[in-house]
Parts: C-alpha cells; sequence; structure tokens
C-alpha cells in the first residue's frame, strides 16, 4: 500500500480518531459523530489498505467484565505515516479529535 | 428485568444483522457477525436504559443496525470480482474477430439459402474458356443473333483445321416437348452437335454414362428438370417426346451454367451432327493451343471459305468475358474499393515509438496479424453480402444483378476497409484493446504553440494516444505515448484512482 495514499478528510478523521485512543467502532462513532454505515466501511477501506490493523479482545478480559469481546483497531506503520501528511492537509485535524490523554488534562 | 418489549427490539435488531451478514461474503461473514453483534451490545448499553423502554434509544439502535446494511454491502463489493475494464471485453480484439467470422458464416447461410446465389456458388467452370472462342458472321455487330449455317459448321468440321482443334454447334429453336404428365408445352430447345457439353467442359448431373445409340440425347436444364419432371433424381434415361421424335434424358445440366447465346430450356444433342436441321446457329470452337494464337488476343477476325467457295469475314470472340463468374466483378470492386480508399481515410496507422520496451517483436506481430484477419474476414462478408443483394429477388436479370453486386461490393468494400484502418487506429498497440475515455486538449487558436486534439488512453495502462484535431507538419498523424511503469499504480488498484474514499 502505499503511504503516500491521500485520504479524505473523512477518512482521516477515523485514523486520527484510532490514533487518539478511539480504537473500536462504537468508540469511533461517537468521538467523530459519524453515523456506522460511514464508520464500519470506512475502517474496512482502512484496513484493507493497511493503514489499520484489527485485533480482537481476550476473551477473558471480556469475561471478567461480563459482555462481549470487542473488536480494537490499531495504526500501523503507514497508517502513521498516511496520518502526518493528512494533519498537514487538515490542520484542524488534530483540535478536532485531541488524544484521550489530552482530553483528560 | 428488561422488559418484554426491549428484548423482542433487541432480538428483532439481532436477526436484521443476521439477515444482512447473509450478504457479507462467506469467509468474513462470522467473524462480521461477531463484530456487529458485539457492537450491538454496547451501543443498546449506552444508548438504553437500564429499565424500561426508550423509543428515542431504540431509533438511535435502529439507526445503528442500518450501517451494517451499508458495511455489508462495502465488503460485498470488494469481494467481487472485479469487473474487467470495458476496453478489453466490449473492444477485445478475440471479440472483434469472432464477430466478423460471424458475419461471414450468416452471410454465407443466406447465400446458402437464397437459390440463385447457390446456384452461383456451385455453377462449374468452363473448360479452357479462354481458348474457347465464338464465331459469328463479321457482318453482324452483336453475338446474340444467329449467324452460323449448318451448312457452314459442317464445312468448317470436316475440313481439316489449322486453328481449331474442335468445333460445336448448336441451333435454338421451340420444341413441344412432353413432360412427366404427359402434358405437351413449347420450350426454347437448342439442337446442338453431340460434342457441346464436352467442349465447354461442363458437366452433366445423373449422366448414366451408357452410349444412347442413335437416338438423340436430351440434357434438361435446372429450372426445366425441377418445373417438368418435379425434380427426379432418376431421370436419366427416359424416353421425352420433343417435335416429331423421341429422345432420351441424357442428364441435368448445372443451374446457372450456361453462359453461351440464347435463353435455353433444353439442349438436344443430336448424335450425327448431320442431323441437325438446316437454319442459323452458333459456333463455338476451340482454340489450339499455340504461343502465336495466345498474341492474338479474345477477338479477332478471321477469313473462311464458305459452302459455296467464296471467302467471307468471321469475328471470334473469346468465351472469357461470358463466363466471367461473380469473382470477377468482386474483384473489380474490391480493386475499386482500394483505390476510392485514401480519399475516404489516411492509410497510416499512426506513429508508434519502435524503441519502446513494451511493444517487443511478437506483439507488433500480433497486431498485423490483427489487422491481416480483420480485411481476411472481411472480404468473404462483402462477397457474401454483395451476392445476397444481387440476387435477392429472383426475378432480377443477370446484368441488373452484376450492377447491384458491383455497387453494393465497391460500398461496403470501401466502408469496411475504412472501418478496419480506423478500428486499428483507435486500439492500444500493445493490447489490442479498444482505446477510451477521450478528451479534449489544447485549444483550436493555439495551433501554432502547441497541439490540439483528442487523447484517448489504453484503460490498461499501457498508454495514450494523441490524435490531432488539425494535421500540421509537426503533428501529421496520431501518435502513440506509451507510458513507463511509474503510471502502474494508477491502473493496479482502480479504488486509489479516485479522488477519495468516499
Amino acid at each position: 500500500m502505499a503511504a503516500e495514499a491521500k485520504l479524505s478528510h473523512t477518512a482521516a478523521m477515523i485514523l486520527q480518531a484510532v490514533n487518539a485512543g478511539w480504537v473500536y467502532g462504537f468508540s469511533i462513532m461517537e468521538m467523530t459523530g459519524l453515523p456506522s454505515g460511514t464508520v464500519y466501511p470506512a475502517m474496512r477501506r482502512l484496513e484493507r489498505d493497511e493503514l489499520i490493523r484489527s485485533q480482537w479482545e481476550q476473551q477473558s478480559i471480556a469475561d471478567a467484565e461480563q459482555r462481549p469481546p470487542r473488536k480494537y483497531y490499531k495504526l500501523t506503520r503507514a497508517g502513521k505515516l498516511t496520518l502526518e501528511s493528512s494533519r498537514r492537509r487538515y490542520p484542524l485535524l488534530a483540535k478536532l479529535i485531541p488524544s484521550q490523554e489530552e482530553e483528560r488534562v | 428485568m428488561r422488559p418484554r418489549l426491549a428484548l423482542a427490539c433487541h432480538l428483532f435488531c439481532l436477526g436484521s444483522i443476521r439477515c444482512v451478514s447473509l450478504l457479507v461474503p462467506g469467509y468474513q461473514r462470522e467473524e462480521w457477525w461477531r463484530e456487529w453483534r458485539s457492537e450491538l451490545w454496547h451501543v443498546r448499553q449506552a444508548c438504553a436504559p437500564e429499565r424500561g423502554i426508550s423509543w428515542a434509544a431504540e431509533h438511535e439502535v435502529a439507526r445503528f443496525c442500518l450501517g451494517a446494511f451499508q458495511d455489508a454491502l462495502c465488503l460485498r463489493r470488494h469481494a467481487a470480482p472485479r469487473r474487467i475494464p470495458h476496453a478489453t471485453t466490449m473492444g477485445s480484439a478475440m471479440q472483434c474477430i469472432l464477430l466478423l467470422a460471424g458475419l461471414a458464416a450468416i452471410s454465407y447461410g443466406i447465400a446458402l439459402l437464397l437459390p440463385g446465389v447457390s446456384a452461383i456458388l456451385h455453377s462449374p467452370h468452363y473448360r479452357d474458356a479462354q481458348n474457347l472462342m465464338l464465331i459469328r458472321d463479321a457482318k453482324y455487330s452483336g453475338d446474340s443473333i444467329p449467324t452460323i449455317s449448318t451448312e457452314q459448321y459442317q464445312l468448317w468440321n470436316l475440313r481439316r483445321q489449322e486453328i481449331f482443334d474442335g468445333f460445336s454447334y448448336y441451333r435454338v429453336a421451340f420444341e413441344s416437348v412432353l413432360n412427366a404428365k404427359n402434358v405437351k408445352a413449347e420450350r426454347r430447345i437448342a439442337v446442338a452437335s453431340p460434342n457441346l457439353f464436352a467442349l465447354l467442359g461442363l458437366p452433366i448431373r445423373f449422366a448414366s454414362g451408357e452410349a444412347q445409340g442413335e437416338m438423340p440425347q436430351l440434357i434438361l436444364s435446372n429450372e426445366m428438370w425441377k418445373n417438368e419432371f418435379g425434380g427426379d433424381p432418376h431421370i436419366s434415361g427416359r424416353l421425352v417426346r420433343v417435335g416429331q421424335r423421341d429422345a432420351i434424358v441424357g442428364g441435368v445440366a448445372p443451374a446457372e451454367s450456361w453462359r453461351l447465346p440464347g435463353k435455353v430450356d433444353a439442349w438436344l444433342l443430336e448424335p450425327d451432327a448431320a442431323g441437325i436441321a438446316d437454319g442459323m446457329g452458333f459456333v463455338v470452337a476451340h482454340l489450339k493451343a499455340s504461343p502465336l494464337h495466345a498474341q492474338w488476343g479474345r477477338s479477332w477476325h478471321m477469313s473462311a471459305p464458305k459452302p459455296d467457295g467464296s471467302l467471307d469475314d468471321f469475328f471470334c470472340v473469346s468465351l472469357t468475358e461470358r463466363t466471367r463468374g461473380c469473382g470477377d466483378v468482386f474483384l473489380f470492386a474490391v480493386l475499386l474499393a482500394c483505390l476510392a480508399l485514401p480519399a475516404t481515410t489516411s492509410l497510416p496507422l499512426g506513429e508508434y515509438r519502435l524503441s519502446s520496451r513494451k511493444l517487443s517483436w511478437p506483439k507488433r506481430l500480433r497486431r498485423w496479424c490483427f489487422l491481416g484477419s480483420k480485411i481476411a474476414l472481411l472480404l468473404p462478408i462483402v462477397y457474401f453480402v454483395s451476392l445476397d443483394l444481387a440476387h435477392l429477388r429472383a426475378t432480377l436479370d443477370p446484368i441488373s444483378s452484376e450492377y447491384i453486386q458491383l455497387v453494393s461490393s465497391f460500398s461496403i468494400c470501401l466502408f469496411g476497409l475504412r472501418w478496419a484502418l480506423r478500428d486499428q487506429r483507435q486500439r492500444c498497440p500493445v493490447c489490442l484493446g479498444k482505446l477510451t475515455h477521450p478528451a479534449r486538449v489544447g485549444q483550436p487558436s493555439r495551433t501554432f504553440l502547441a497541439w490540439n486534439g483528442t487523447e484517448l488512453i489504453c484503460v490498461s495502462g499501457h498508454g495514450l494516444l494523441h490524435v490531432p484535431e488539425m494535421p500540421t507538419s509537426w503533428f501529421s498523424t496520431q501518435r502513440w505515448l506509451y507510458l513507463d511503469s511509474s503510471w502502474e499504480v494508477l491502473f493496479a488498484e482502480p479504488s486509489l484512482a479516485s479522488a477519495s474514499y468516499f
């Protein structure tokens, strides 16, 4: 996958949200305000283009919290590079979706 | 405890997502279902109240579930085999060749169905037609009038000949013939010398091959055989009353085979040439093979003795013109079309850099083979379609049919050759796919500063074709621009070629 791929603003928002620590679909929806019909297909494409990768939560953790396990998403190296270029293209991206640590501060 | 209504809503949402999961490709379905089930649980936890039911929350959950449908469709779209671009299917070289082959087969099939065309296709050739001479009295201008007397023919036939090695004579007269139903009808009968068909080299269908003795032999025309004798294949050997005498049917002449003067329904071959009644008829003679005779050409005059001992002038004309088949008309039309072609389109196929690494020798050869195949398939299409048009109506006379064939052959051939060249120019020299996405480039007002015209692209990414709007001394013909490997990324991932993800 070419790291220089130009993302749309929506895709960049989702990538920024994943990078900011919103690592599962519903949380990304909540953070970005995008509908599920936009977020999930976008994440499929980002994963197909190897900008993000997914991983299932361990069953034991989910059992301990009495809920079904979640599928978490994480940025790849190519995803980070693409996000960097997207931030230059969309300078307000980081302000729109700050990282969870920044939010706590 | 959650009320039953809330539980029903939850089950309905789960059921809907499960149904939607059927849209997801099989190998992704279970994981997709697992993720959406988990997400739905979390959405419900976040939106729905602890107790009771909130319609606003259910509305939110339902909206979330609707997204599953779009997600499933997206996965399905990506998993589907990539559609082959239009240029490599509809415009592929193989499809073009198959289409032309199909057209050739259809036109040939129609030709076989039309009786007139079928007869022409299967009509026999005259043996050594260029040395077969039709002799007439030089006092007459046309050769459709009988000008040679029976006496004259017998004189020539008996004399030792220096120029000819065989004579045949026939005289057309109306005679009554008893047909299969014993009905007497007046028919045009050519009373001829016994060697007429042998001299012309025409085969006789259903001939028994047995000697018929002293009885004259009746050779039926194909039309008479069908109309009067019901197309009986066992007609040979039957006794038929012709005029005042009996004749034995010797066979049937092939359809459309008679090209000599006089319309004839049957030929009565007298066993002895002396038996032919006096009158005026036609003489066909076979020229001896000699280099000197070959120099005389297709028509010439000769002086020959008459029965009274005086010399008379006779005109000999070769049967080449008369026995000319439809193929000659077709070849003439093709020649005319080839001459007219440069007036309708430019002949060069454009400029192609020969040093390109992409255009190997076999690919270049394949390109020329493709053009050759198109033209090779085009010619039978032109031939059969023109024959079909010329003989569509059985009532048309041969001259009209010949004109129709000439005009239609010329028109179709010219159009076809023009199409073959234009089609070749609009194809990628590498994959032979049809070029697409024409784009206007430049401005006519800037012709002298830069080129303006149309740019076409090969969807497989092999290159661009630049066609000038106005040919100039520096850009006279279309140019092909090969794209190097740096462009391949555009064509390898069609989805990335689009501006964005959404």
